[in-house]
């Protein structure tokens, strides 16, 4: 897995207090990189000045 | 004469509330059937974990009693279901659900049981906590059932109930649905009550009925929708009379083709899927449907917004569980966890507005079509010894035809369209304008009436 992901990954575990499973680091890492390079992609559109419309609501339109 | 040319346990729940309700067949008597047909296949297909037999049969000769004075309570009255594990039911609280207590039976299945159904017991699902043995795809047991409600849809195709809740985040009613050859329906969220649901997903969890027809989902659908002031995001919303308004025919009916997003998908789908989605599309032309092709630019980045909403919303509902899950837990637990963990605010609202998007280009979409329709699945069922323990990650983070339909909260309905050289089932999904079940419903309803597939039944 990339150091940088693996690293950030271990310190935040750390901050919950938590540990990894041993081997799951290795056993995970072909999702986690999938994964953290999609979270790319995503900021990687332009959706210019749109705010951040209602995070949900079950009646919606287009307005 | 018998009661029915088919065996009891493969009535379907259109077939049986009539005999029912014409006093021609006793609940007791159907129950009865449901159970022998459970211990004959079951231990072949491990679709229950908690197998409520003398409770069931209790339930059935108080509704035999009841109907024999006069009190039918509807189409669900005396019908036996199942529901996934992740709902509560009184005295078997979600098993997933372990340091939270569960809340009695979940609004669904007090709404079940309200209509007077029988409640059979509790069905395996995905990532159980103890792990009990995977639930195997009664069309062939090599075979997986799709997940995450995978006791749903084993035990629905296999005549182990009439039909069974489902609990669907990025595909979990539909996916078993498709695999097994049954009928399922994710309605719009807000549309079922979430109260009692353990959740995965606080925004994208829909719970739904899984059912061999689609009338029955018409059913049971009438049974469990509706506003629940227990479920915060529960919708006001008025409920249609689902079974009552159903009928053959699609004449004038505008379905959309989101053609570019299927091509999008279309290398990591199996031409058979492709195949059977088109003739199904096709079929509905020749009903009466005028098919339109539309395109949703957004469609292509909603599977991962879908999971990154999924996996950081995964982590906040089970933080507490965190420690035990990272030692104990199934795979795909733990790897939620690190997903989530890796996922920072930035990403979460960046995947809200990917969704505020979505939702929009959907909105104009449906300015001018009925609904919209495309593939249910990547290929048929995969052998379980070919299928790794985190694999349904990976349909989490590319695009695919489930997750898109969570974010947005659309109703959706899979609906079995052939089967696979291999004989395994394949599906065409449906996907409605929010809060217009009935749309899908009548498509799917329309589609079964002049094709044979969901007649089919397993060979177990």
């Amino acid at each position: 897995m990339d150091k940088l992901i693996e690293q950030s990954l271990k310190a935040l575990l750390a901050r919950e207090g938590l540990e990894p499973k041993e081997g799951d680091l290795e056993q995970f890492a072909e999702i986690i990189e999938l994964y953290m390079g999609n979270l790319k992609t995503l900021h990687s559109v332009d959706l210019g000045a749109e705010e951040l419309g209602p995070v949900f609501r079950p009646e919606w339109t287009a307005k | 004469m018998a009661i029915s040319e088919k065996p009891l346990h493969y009535l379907t729940i259109h077939e049986a509330q009539k005999l029912i309700h014409d006093r021609a067949l006793s609940p007791v008597e159907l129950t009865r059937a449901v159970l022998e047909r459970i211990n004959a296949v079951d231990g072949k297909l491990h679709a229950y974990i908690n197998l409520m037999a003398d409770g069931a049969l209790q339930e059935a000769r108080a509704a035999e009693t009841e109907i024999s004075r006069g009190n039918w309570r509807g189409p669900m009255h005396g019908i036996p279901v199942a529901v996934k594990d992740q709902l509560d039911v009184e005295g078997a609280p979600a098993r997933i659900r372990q340091h939270t207590k569960g809340v009695g039976d979940a609004t669904a299945v007090r709404k079940l049981r309200e209509a007077g159904a029988i409640m059979m017991g509790k069905l395996a699902m995905s990532s159980m906590p103890d792990e009990p043995p995977q639930p195997r795809n009664p069309w062939n047991t090599d075979h997986i059932t799709g997940g995450s409600s995978t006791g749903s849809g084993a035990a629905v195709s296999a005549g182990l109930c009439l039909g069974s809740l489902g609990e669907d985040t990025a595909g979990s009613i539909r996916n078993p649905s498709a695999f097994c050859g049954i009928v399922g329906l994710k309605g719009t969220y807000g549309r079922v009550s979430r109260y009692g649901l353990a959740p995965l997903s606080w925004s994208l969890d829909h719970c739904g009925p899984m059912t061999r027809a689609v009338e029955d989902v018409a059913h049971m659908f009438q049974a469990i929708a509706g506003y629940d002031p227990k479920d915060p995001t529960s919708s006001t919303a008025s409920v249609a009379d689902y079974a009552g308004a159903i009928r053959d025919d699609v004449k004038g009916m505008v379905v959309g083709v989101p053609q570019d997003y299927i091509d999008e998908c279309a290398p990591r789908t199996h031409p058979i899927v492709l195949d059977l989605v088109e003739k199904a599309i096709a079929e509905l032309k020749s009903l009466g449907a005028r098919i339109e092709t539309v395109t949703v630019p957004t469609l292509k980045l909603a599977t991962i917004a879908n999971a990154v909403i999924y996996y950081n919303e995964f982590w906040a509902a089970h933080k507490s569980d965190a420690p035990w899950v990272l030692k104990n837990g199934a795979a795909q637990r733990r790897a939620r966890i690190y997903l989530g963990l890796l996922t920072g605010s930035a990403d979460y609202i960046q995947a809200q507005r990917i969704r505020s998007r979505c939702r929009a280009e959907l909105a104009e979409v449906f300015g001018k079509v009925d609904c919209l329709a495309l593939p249910n699945q990547a290929g048929p069922a995969p052998l379980v010894k070919e299928v790794g323990p985190i694999d349904t990650l990976f349909k989490h983070v590319v695009p695919e035809y489930h997750g898109p339909f969570n974010l947005t909260g659309l109703p959706t309905l899979s609906v079995p369209c052939g089967f696979s050289e291999n004989k395994l089932p394949i599906a065409l999904q449906l996907v409605g304008k929010p809060f217009d079940e009935l749309t899908i419903i009548r498509a799917g309803y329309t589609y079964q009436q002049n094709t044979e597939w969901h007649k089919q039944r397993p060979p177990i």
